[in-house]
């Protein structure tokens, strides 16, 4: 029996959860009042370090300066990133 | 108690409630501590209803009701439903939907 479990128009559009959980995100920090809007977009910024791999061996790590998140196409193998420093986050260190 | 806006309706949540996980939508999470009453809007995430009682509400942003200033709302709305209007490919429309169902969110917090 297939499966008849509808799916959200966010990913039938080819977007992922992730991407649309963010953008909700970014959403909501926009239309804080100060001095609740500065502290929230401090909490957006993402810092990425990104070790290229070849024949199993890292290359040097490059620091990639703050970025929005659901721009970035991951096309290397192995990236690192971290959270920006966050008392409520309590810091989410990934590695892949 | 309390009351989270689930995908599927809004749902409170007692003691003793089936063990639970619920994807939420953008909307208003009510915490009611005896008689006090908190409103705290989430930008989407999901609530974990554990064996023991114990519920986790995940979400990338939480913020009291309070915190949202209405004339950003109703501009980001309007702004919103204008580009609904005009997107072409699907992830346009879907970007603008997203930011659609957010920002009427917001509002029904803000004037409910």
């Amino acid at each position: 029996m297939a499966s008849t479990a509808a799916v959200p128009f966010w990913r039938s559009a080819g977007m992922t959860y992730i991407s649309y959980s963010n953008i909700c995100a970014n959403i909501v920090r926009n239309c804080l009042k100060e001095p609740h809007k500065s502290d929230a977009l401090a909490r957006e910024k993402v810092h990425f370090t990104v070790t290229k791999w070849s024949e199993g061996k890292p290359e040097k790590p490059s620091k990639i300066p703050a970025l929005n998140p659901h721009m970035i196409g991951f096309y290397v193998f192995h990236v690192m990133y971290s959270i920006a420093h966050s008392p409520r986050s309590g810091g989410c260190f990934l590695r892949r | 108690m309390i009351i989270v806006p689930a995908t599927t309706g809004q749902m409170g949540v007692l003691p003793g409630h089936v063990p639970t996980i619920a994807e939420l939508k953008p909307g208003v999470m009510t915490v009611h501590e005896g008689t006090d009453v908190s409103k705290y809007f989430v930008s989407s995430g999901f609530a974990f209803i554990h064996a023991n009682s114990v519920a986790d509400v995940i979400a990338v942003e939480a913020v009291p009701v309070d915190h949202l200033d209405s004339n950003l709302v109703q501009k980001g709305l309007a702004e919103f439903t204008q580009k609904l209007g005009s997107a072409s490919t699907d992830l346009e429309k879907a970007e603008a939907q997203i930011g659609v169902d957010v920002y009427s969110a917001m509002n029904s917090a803000l004037t409910g």
